[in-house]
């Protein structure tokens, strides 16, 4: 992937660039709305995608969740968490619902399969961007069963009782391991809020 | 009155990555309701799970833009208080699944601090009649030995607090900073069952930003318990999407 597409690297933005964005979308402007989908549009369709993986079915959740954030911008509460925090937890759960729901077991164990390949195909496709490198040295200091089980409910849209079956592991494990890792990433991140 | 509870402070990472299956989110959520840190540590992995987007950023197809663009043109927002006053869609048009999801629930205490300042939150003759019928059937639920308490957060802010007791089939309903209503409109509770929903009467009058302790009677396991906001008389059937929505306990 080229290195400088439009709208590419969204978290050199400032956080407040977000925030900012939602307060005029909530007041109906249009082209703020259009500076949210440029700054944020690959992002949110590149989560989708590795959740959802259909090419078409992406497009349309996709769409689902900018609209969320058009119909729902005045929602936004900055008590609440971040933006971008905001913005990601749309879209993770419009990815995640959209495959709970429509997809048989026959199908997801199929996907399995292909979870499984995930951190591979991340630590390929970060290569050439700052934010993501950092995501991925981040990743690597978790433990194995760390970032597994992290990387399969996020990115594979799991649930943890699913992660436990995958990994074949008691749930509680997958538990503990899921909240220590996002403890690690976020310390590693430096998100700490 | 006791928590139910199945060790959820360790549930907090599996939320911040949407890994819970319904029931479990709903009970960590009303969890988060009364435990301000779990609140906090919850926003904060969410925040970190949420990075992990960084990593799998890709141009979606171009046309794509032209097409969201075009459709937000075409679709109305959504007002940022009073969630229902101008949103009057048809109530099956919008039915209960899509009610705002209770995301982070906030303030537990609210039904404590309401039944504590009691009668303060009396605004008139005509409630302190209904408050004083009912103290008793508040007093023996909130007493029972099978009381479960439970925090909601409405959209866009406040919350309600329920304390059910399956035993008397019954619960007690206090809310805490809903939006200010103008006189035209009022709260509207509903109950609804496997089979029909029906009206649960209208929430007294905020007071303080707190309602007075509403009990709500003929309560079956896995209702459904959900607040609208209605024209001030009262509707018969919910003209507007829920505020809030709460799935009472199955057992």
């Amino acid at each position: 992937m080229t290195a400088e597409l439009p709208g590419e690297r969204p978290s050199a933005a400032p956080a407040s660039e977000l925030a900012g964005l939602l307060a005029k979308v909530a007041r109906g402007d249009e082209a703020a709305f259009a500076g949210v989908y440029d700054r944020f549009g690959t992002v949110v369709y590149g989560l989708v995608r590795r959740i959802v993986r259909d090419p078409a079915q992406s497009e349309e959740v996709t769409q689902e969740v900018l609209l969320d954030v058009w119909r729902s911008a005045s929602r936004f509460d900055p008590g609440e968490g971040s933006a971008r925090s905001w913005l990601m937890t749309l879209a993770h759960r419009r990815a995640v619902d959209r495959v709970r729901s429509a997809q048989a077991s026959a199908d997801r164990e199929a996907r399995a399969a292909v979870a499984t390949t995930d951190y591979d195909v991340v630590a390929e496709e970060v290569e050439t961007r700052l934010d993501a490198q950092r995501v991925r040295r981040c990743l690597d200091s978790l433990t194995e069963l760390q970032r597994e089980s992290v990387t399969l409910a996020y990115y594979g849209g799991y649930t943890y009782r699913e992660v436990a079956a995958l990994l074949g592991v008691a749930v509680g494990t997958v538990k503990t391991r899921m909240r220590d890792g996002l403890i690690r990433l976020r310390d590693c991140l430096g998100t700490e809020s | 009155m006791r928590l139910r509870r199945t060790d959820p402070h360790t549930l907090a990472g599996a939320y911040a990555l949407d890994a819970l299956g319904d029931v479990d989110r709903e009970k960590f959520e009303r969890h988060l309701g009364v435990c301000e840190a779990c609140r906090a540590e919850a926003t904060s992995l969410r925040d970190a799970a949420g990075r992990l987007a960084e990593a799998t950023a890709a141009m979606p197809p171009p046309r794509l833009r032209g097409q969201v663009l075009a459709e937000a043109a075409r679709t109305r927002q959504q007002p940022p208080v009073r969630v229902a006053e101008r949103v009057r869609r048809s109530w099956h048009g919008v039915g209960w699944s899509a009610a705002p999801r209770m995301a982070v629930a906030v303030a537990g205490v609210g039904i404590l601090v309401a039944l504590a300042l009691g009668t303060l939150l009396i605004n008139d003759q005509h409630q302190l009649h209904m408050y004083a019928a009912q103290r008793g059937q508040i007093a023996a639920i909130l007493n029972a030995p099978d009381a479960d308490i439970m925090t909601v957060a409405a959209q866009p802010h406040g919350s309600a607090t329920v304390v059910m007791s399956h035993a008397a089939h019954a619960l007690v309903l206090t809310t805490a900073r809903l939006p200010a209503l103008p006189s035209s409109e009022c709260y509207q509770v509903w109950v609804m069952g496997t089979h029909r929903m029906r009206s649960a009467g209208r929430l007294p009058s905020p007071k303080l930003g707190m309602t007075a302790p509403m009990v709500v009677a003929g309560i079956a396991p896995g209702d459904r318990m959900g607040v609208t906001v209605e024209p001030s008389g009262g509707s018969q059937h919910p003209t507007s999407p829920p505020l809030l929505m709460l799935a009472l306990p199955a057992d």
